[in-house]
């Protein structure tokens, strides 16, 4: 809505200034309807009172103790180190790479492209231990849990995996994996349940990535603002067979 | 020598983040989990996890909202471990209690009242956006939900709020 928007009605300003009262939208109903401006400014006062109530005394802080306590396995990377060619994981293959982009999703859960985006890239966000710049491995053992045959098969020779869990995307469990890129790590999401019709585009202003077709499944890669997906996209479109 | 130097530096590091950022912390997991006690349990989990973890913070400008999310998290697994209830506001321990007492302030302490009884799904947004400043935007990002959701909770938890506000002053 723009400011000068005339066309709002009552409900409508109301829904945005009571989901945010410093919404400065919608100015050419608020200067024709005096109740919506007193909504706002009533909206504004209690914002205000929110506030004041939400501010807790904090305890004083008490730093914890760190001695001791391991941070295993967490190392700088160099500024911009190469991911070497197939070493992190490596599969059968088969995929081609659908070259148009921003299509629409044609998955069997409901999610419109913008939906499993969205789900996609709130999910890494919510992971923040998985994001840890490191050079140690998961295990074959832990990767072979966490991607079981029956989802994918996958060669378990390879290399810099470095997180690996089972994690709840549009209600059914999948492999969230990441691998250290050449800018920090980069999240792998196999998503054999979520079928696409082409790629998808990711990018929340931090990060950026993609979500592939791949067979009758997806597979979503997000890296760093600065990361280039292009290798580690060809290498994930070589290795992903799922086995459903 | 370079070692013990880059150790000093990252807890050099560390401290100064979460010195800063306690404050937040504690008030969020404190709205989140409506008890103080343990609210300074989870905010001591987060520090340790943020602790092992502080390399993955590429960026000290990333730091409140890194640190919230590891708070978010915690909490969820505080109450995982501990298969808490929800518990009924009539029915609170001294520590749920704490939270909502203090102040002389009438008007405040019927507003924290009504806050600590909203659901979780309008508390949280509404803690998100007006004590951090968060927009709907990052909310959803936070909390892994629809912009759309997040514009609707926050419109229902005020629409709520006002209510409630509005009933305390006509008895």
């Amino acid at each position: 809505m723009s400011a000068g928007d005339t066309t709002m009605n009552c409900d409508e300003y109301r829904q945005l200034v009571g989901a945010d009262p410093n919404f400065d939208g919608g100015a050419g109903h608020r200067n024709e309807c005096a109740a919506c401006q007193a909504y706002r400014d009533e909206m504004r006062a209690l914002d205000a009172r929110i506030r004041q109530a939400l501010l807790l005394e904090v305890p004083e802080f008490v730093p914890p103790a760190l001695q001791g306590v391991a941070i295993e396995n967490v190392v700088s990377l160099p500024a911009r180190r190469r991911v070497t060619t197939p070493a992190w994981f490596a599969l059968a293959a088969s995929v081609a790479l659908a070259a148009f982009v921003g299509l629409r999703f044609a998955g069997n859960a409901e999610l419109s492209a913008n939906e499993l985006a969205s789900e996609v890239l709130a999910h890494v966000t919510h992971e923040p231990d998985a994001l840890r710049v490191t050079d140690v491995a998961v295990t074959d053992q832990h990767l072979g849990e966490v991607v079981p045959a029956t989802i994918a098969r996958m060669d378990h020779s390879a290399g810099l995996i470095t997180f690996a869990e089972t994690c709840p995307i549009n209600g059914n469990d999948i492999p969230h994996l990441v691998i250290q890129g050449s800018s920090g790590p980069v999240t792998i999401l196999l998503l054999p349940q979520e079928k696409v019709s082409g790629v998808i585009e990711l990018d929340d202003g931090h990060r950026h990535g993609l979500i592939l077709p791949v067979g009758n499944g997806s597979v979503a890669i997000i890296g760093t603002k600065d990361e280039q997906l292009e290798q580690i996209q060809q290498q994930v479109l070589k290795s992903v067979q799922w086995s459903t | 020598m370079q070692s013990s130097n880059a150790g000093q530096a990252r807890r050099q590091r560390f401290d100064r983040i979460v010195a800063v950022f306690h404050p937040d912390m504690y008030r969020y997991a404190a709205w989140l989990c409506r008890d103080k006690v343990i609210a300074e349990e989870v905010v001591q989990e987060s520090m340790l996890r943020a602790w092992k973890s502080l390399d993955a913070l590429r960026e000290d400008a990333a730091a409140r909202s890194w640190l919230l999310t590891i708070v978010r998290r915690e909490n969820a697994r505080y109450f995982e471990r501990n298969r808490l209830e929800t518990v009924d506001i009539d029915n609170l321990t001294a520590a749920q209690s704490a939270l909502l007492a203090t102040q002389p302030d009438d008007d405040l302490g019927d507003m924290r009242a009504a806050i600590y009884a909203l659901d979780d799904d309008y508390r949280e947004p509404l803690v998100l956006q007006v004590l951090m400043g968060y927009s709907t935007n990052e909310i959803a990002e936070q909390m892994g939900i629809q912009q759309g959701a997040v514009l609707t909770r926050l419109h229902r938890a005020r629409a709520k709020l006002r209510e409630k506000m509005q009933t305390g002053k006509a008895e």
